[in-house]
């Protein structure tokens, strides 16, 4: 009895601290190599070499794309492309629900870049950088 | 009543974009709407002079009442169009207090934009001026880190705006991009009364952006007239800096300009901000100074004046962010300071001000 309910507690001690999944950067297949670098200055509004898309403003995976790949956060990020939509120079990223609709849409398009979790990747998109 | 199209127009803008509802899909695909504004309230102790946001704003904190909402608080909306590849269209309508002491919608810029390329791309119509490092985003509190840009660096160009043409070249050297401008116009404000013109504006402009670093540069010259004054020859030129890696940020900004007849300034500010969570504290120095030779004019050190500066940003919630700010300003000069408004007869060179800035910034 006892060590099963040790068990369990252990169980749900590692459970509190496994981390979100990993995330990756992918590109379509037929796409060019990337740097940080690049993927960073896409997203951050200051290149138009490929166009980014976003999943959901604010949503977990969001967040810690931001967090990991440019060190900032969701209120950062609005006020950067705040910045670049009230001055004419662009629009914000294009916003999908999910990892699957993001997919799919960097599978049909060669300029597109967008984010997913390392386990969602498959054959119809490229990794072009993973983040940890 | 008389009611310009102007007025119709922009009022109409602000009132479809605050009202915005789910737009149908395929007018999603031709038209976005956005906009922005602030809320705030300013509280100055100086009892000689108004404290302003804006050198052309009638009335301010200090002088006319205690607390004023009038010198930070604006709504501004957006309505961007795709019109064919390649071919866009912007309106930005804002409102905010001006010279008349309403808050008289204006349209902040109108134009339509041709990408050639990815790279390069021409605009016709109404643009801001690319004078400063943050020129662009001077009303958007939401974009600022602070309340909002410090009126001392404002202070040596009268126009916000040109009328006319630009074009935008973007240019890439290794990992070094270059954004230049080039734009041609005409400019009118009305302050104090009078309409403020200037021709033959050009303006050069090159942000250099190198990883978490820009720098811009950029030199202005246009002649203008002002009042009963002949036409007489404007030239700025500046230079700023930003280095944001996300957990800090360390910018500033400097401009030299001559007007002929009213004679030379200088003004810059630095400011240093750390990010702590949600919060962003910061501080900031400003200084604007008209050098003592005496212009025809026969008005010396005008808009003297400097300021030291400390504040807080708080993003508490989505889209929306808190702002308070303490101001010491040290006024330099009986000849409009940079800040100050309904200068009073007691106002000594030397004086200090203390000023407190609440702004709630938002963007939907």
């Amino acid at each position: 009895m006892k060590t099963t309910a040790l068990s369990a507690m252990i169980f749900a001690v590692l459970a509190a601290n496994v981390h979100a999944e990993d995330i990756v950067v992918i590109v379509n297949p037929a796409a060019k190599p990337l740097s940080k670098e690049q993927i960073v200055d896409i997203y951050l509004g200051r290149s138009a070499d490929l166009t980014p898309i976003d999943q959901t403003v604010g949503s977990s995976i969001y967040v810690q794309f931001y967090k990991k790949a440019t060190g900032r956060d969701a209120a950062q990020m609005k006020a950067i492309w705040s910045r670049i939509l009230f001055t004419g120079r662009g629009q914000p990223p294009k916003q999908l629900p999910d990892s699957a609709a993001v997919k799919k849409s960097v599978a049909a398009n060669p300029n597109a870049v967008g984010y997913i979790e390392k386990s969602a990747v498959d054959a119809t998109v490229k990794v072009a950088l993973p983040l940890d | 009543m008389k009611i310009t199209w102007k007025v119709g127009a922009g009022a109409s803008l602000l009132l479809l974009v605050t009202l915005r509802s789910h737009a149908d899909t395929t007018l999603d695909q031709y038209l976005t709407l956005s906009g922005f504004g602030t809320l705030g309230e300013v509280h100055s102790d100086y009892r000689q002079a108004d404290f302003t946001g804006e050198y052309i704003q009638p009335h301010g904190a200090g002088y006319s009442h205690s607390w004023s909402p009038t010198p930070d608080s604006d709504l501004g909306g957006q309505a961007d169009l795709r019109i064919v590849d390649g071919l866009t269209g912007v309106v930005q309508v804002i409102s905010r207090d001006t010279d008349d002491g309403n808050f008289k919608p204006g349209v902040e810029w109108a134009n339509i934009k041709y990408a050639f390329t990815s790279d390069l791309a021409v605009r016709v119509g109404r643009t801001l001026l690319p004078t400063y490092e943050r020129s662009d985003s001077e009303n958007i509190g939401y974009a600022l880190p602070w309340v909002r840009i410090p009126n001392e660096i404002r202070y040596s160009n009268s126009a916000t705006h040109s009328d006319g043409v630009d074009v935008l070249y973007r240019i890439k050297t290794g990992t070094v991009t270059q954004d230049l401008q080039i734009q041609f116009g005409r400019t009118s404000e009305d302050f104090s009364g009078a309409v403020f013109r200037g021709k033959d504006l050009v303006v050069l402009s090159d942000t250099l952006q190198y990883g978490d670093t820009s720098v811009h540069l950029a030199y202005q010259t246009m002649m203008y007239t002002y009042s009963v004054l002949p036409p007489a020859r404007f030239r700025l030129a500046s230079a700023g800096f930003t280095y944001d890696p996300g957990t800090w940020f360390v910018t500033g900004d400097s401009n030299v300009a001559h007007y002929d007849f009213f004679g030379d300034f200088y003004a810059w500010y630095l400011s240093v901000g750390m990010r702590f969570g949600h919060f962003t504290p910061y501080l900031i120095y400003s200084l604007e100074d008209a050098p003592d030779s005496a212009p025809p004019s026969g008005l010396t050190q005008l808009g003297d004046e400097r300021t030291m500066g400390a504040g807080v940003r708080w993003d508490f919630a989505k889209n929306i962010d808190f702002k308070a700010q303490l101001q010491r300003v040290t006024i330099g000069t009986v000849d409009a300071p940079a800040s100050f408004n309904n200068i009073q007869p007691g106002l000594r060179p030397g004086d200090k001000a203390n000023v407190v800035s609440l702004t709630l910034d938002f963007v939907f």
